[in-house]
């Protein structure tokens, strides 16, 4: 049982690196940026050009993940997300332009990313970093996985309490609740927005370093797959809470680890799209969501 | 002519296969209703006919027959179940339940073939040409007659304004529903007559990238109306054929129309052909009205919706 808790616990941690900067630009500025899985991969893929070459510890790697990745969201946003919300018309068409946008960013990175790895699952294999298995309890877990662990709950811990905390987290969950009146009072939104999709990109950064080196390869399309179970996190803890996110994707490692060890087949799949529709139909708001407050 | 008939035969079924799927991701956008559940009709309309041909020894024409009825019945009960959603939450919930159709069929054992699918799916008299057009003309005409006339206005008042559709006497529940069913008809009789040409459906035939690639055919061409949703099925189906000399960078290629189509033409290839079609009818309509001015009579000439929409 301890084996399969700290199991569920790496899970967990891995889906809230992820998941905490896509949930931090869709509920605070809008964005829900399809490119993100994207961004992920991109960042590990920039990673494997230079360890072909170059031995790198761990830490440079971390640091170049996180720069692709802020400046890959940064440049998604100045050529395409920035115009999209700068022109819209209406919510629901401006919707369908981001999602449409975010799929044809996430198309260019992974087609520029199979190109040149030939389609074949890449990893970080020349990196100065070795996993080493440890014992805890008798339970399994490597020195990675802990760094892993330490470090998803320091980024969002961190990340908590600058949104809730700091003026610009103020700004920024102002702007979560009503642009307009937000940008009346003297918050300039696009700056915000850029601010957002960098942080959001450079955590993508971040996991996809950590987590190509935790599953040892990737393959350009694993993105998709953390999309999808990113969005039923964020939707399971409610759109606009970051806590929520991270209790979302606790409660998703949790299912996903119980069906594992208790079925046969592939239902592990199933866990996440099923969380998505059964929150939606239920609870709509999800577990910690901002209750829509209208006056009309 | 039929050269060039017999040669891209496939292809041309293909396009009006991926024109069916298009539209039954389309007509409920037309009507509001952002549903992304034509895709798993697809797979559910292509497995249903697969199984009762396969299993069953049904005719292929009375197995597509109950596909296109189960998955229109499938359409309504999504249709009750998702009534409350709207918006990106819609299109979740409805790729959610793509992907769980993918799922149920990969761990269906010997009934779905599991993971391999099923193959061998031949219809004894061959399914022609001539009955996917004709099928595809069918939904064609479905669309159009939801574009036109006091349907077409009652469509885009409840896709623009619900209360207001509701004030004005429409029922928007019904459309809605009827959304969702139409949907799965045409979504599930694009999959049947798919599996039928093809021979094969396997869990990898539904996907993420398959409903994206059907988002982007309607983006592309154009949301508004069904000519956008064939003008997109006709450049996703060939463009590979035609860009053999490029094919590696195939999906940059795809992903660069789709962003700058998404960015700088939301309403698409039609949307850009209507825009200058208007602009080069106001200019006409412009040296008329100046030349009826002279003459002092003759105003009636100049088209009136070019009156009232100036950009």
């Amino acid at each position: 049982v301890l084996q399969e808790a700290i199991n569920a616990l790496i899970l967990a941690m891995s889906y809230t690196l992820f998941a905490s900067g896509m949930s931090l630009a869709w509920g605070t500025v809008g964005i829900l940026n399809f490119a993100h899985g994207a961004t992920f991969v991109f960042a590990a893929f920039v990673c494997y050009l230079i360890v072909r070459s170059d031995t790198l510890p761990l830490v440079a790697l971390a640091l170049i993940g996180i720069a692709t990745g802020a400046a890959t969201s940064a440049a998604a946003y100045v050529a395409a997300f920035g115009p999209i919300l700068r022109r819209r018309k209406d919510v629901e068409t401006s919707e369908m332009q981001i999602l449409a946008v975010g799929i044809g960013i996430a198309t260019i990175l992974e087609a520029i990313a199979s190109h040149v790895t030939e389609s074949e699952p890449f990893g970080l294999l020349g990196s100065s970093f070795q996993t080493r298995p440890l014992r805890l309890y008798g339970a399994r877990i490597t020195n990675l996985e802990i760094i892993l662990v330490v470090l998803a709950a320091v980024v969002a811990v961190a990340l908590i309490i600058w949104l809730y905390r700091s003026r610009v987290g103020l700004a920024l969950r102002a702007i979560g609740v009503d642009d307009g009146a937000a940008s009346l009072m003297g918050i300039n939104r696009s700056r915000m927005s850029l601010l957002v999709m960098a942080i959001g990109g450079a955590l993508a950064g971040l996991a996809g370093v950590l987590l190509t080196l935790e599953f040892s390869a990737i393959t350009p399309e694993s993105g998709d797959d953390f999309i999808l179970k990113a969005f039923a996190a964020i939707v399971l803890g409610g759109l606009g809470s970051l806590p929520g996110t991270i209790i979302g994707c606790f409660v998703l490692a949790v299912c996903e680890t119980i069906v594992l060890t208790n079925t046969s087949g592939q239902w592990v799949d199933a866990v996440s799209f099923g969380v998505i529709i059964i929150v939606l139909l239920i609870r709509p708001s999800g577990l910690f969501g901002r209750m829509a407050v209208r006056r009309t | 002519v039929t050269a060039f008939y017999s040669s891209h035969l496939v292809l041309i079924q293909q396009t009006l296969i991926n024109l069916l799927i298009v539209l039954s991701i389309q007509i409920p956008l037309r009507f509001g209703v952002f549903s992304l559940a034509g895709s798993g009709s697809y797979a559910f309309g292509a497995y249903t006919a697969a199984i009762l041909n396969h299993r069953y020894g049904l005719g292929a024409f009375s197995a597509i027959a109950v596909a296109v009825v189960l998955s229109a019945l499938l359409g309504l009960i999504l249709a009750a179940l998702l009534q409350r959603l709207d918006g990106l939450y819609l299109g979740m919930a409805t790729i959610a339940v793509d992907l769980i159709i993918s799922v149920i069929a990969n761990n269906g054992g010997s009934f779905t073939g599991g993971p391999t699918g099923l193959y061998g799916i031949v219809a004894t008299p061959n399914i022609s040409t001539g009955t996917v057009a004709s099928v595809a003309m069918c939904a064609v005409i479905l669309a159009a007659a939801s574009e036109r006339g006091r349907l077409g206005r009652r469509v885009v008042a409840v896709r623009r304004d619900r209360q207001l559709a509701a004030s004005l006497g429409v029922n928007v529940g019904r459309y809605r529903t009827a959304a969702f069913v139409i949907s799965g008809a045409v979504g599930g009789c694009a999959g049947a007559l798919d599996v039928f040409l093809l021979t094969t459906i396997a869990p990898s035939d539904i996907s993420f990238s398959t409903v994206t690639i059907a988002l982007t055919m309607i983006i592309v061409g154009g949301s508004a109306s069904w000519l956008g949703a064939l003008i997109g099925a006709i450049i996703f189906t060939w463009l590979p054929d035609l860009l053999t000399i490029v094919t590696e960078w195939e999906a940059l290629i795809y992903g660069a129309i789709v962003t700058l189509a998404a960015v700088w033409a939301p309403d698409g290839i039609l949307g850009i052909a209507r825009s200058v079609f208007h602009n080069w009818q106001v200019r006409r309509a412009g040296t008329v009205v100046g030349a009826a001015e002279d003459s002092g009579h003759g105003g009636s000439a100049v088209p009136s919706a070019s009156d009232v929409r100036t950009p």
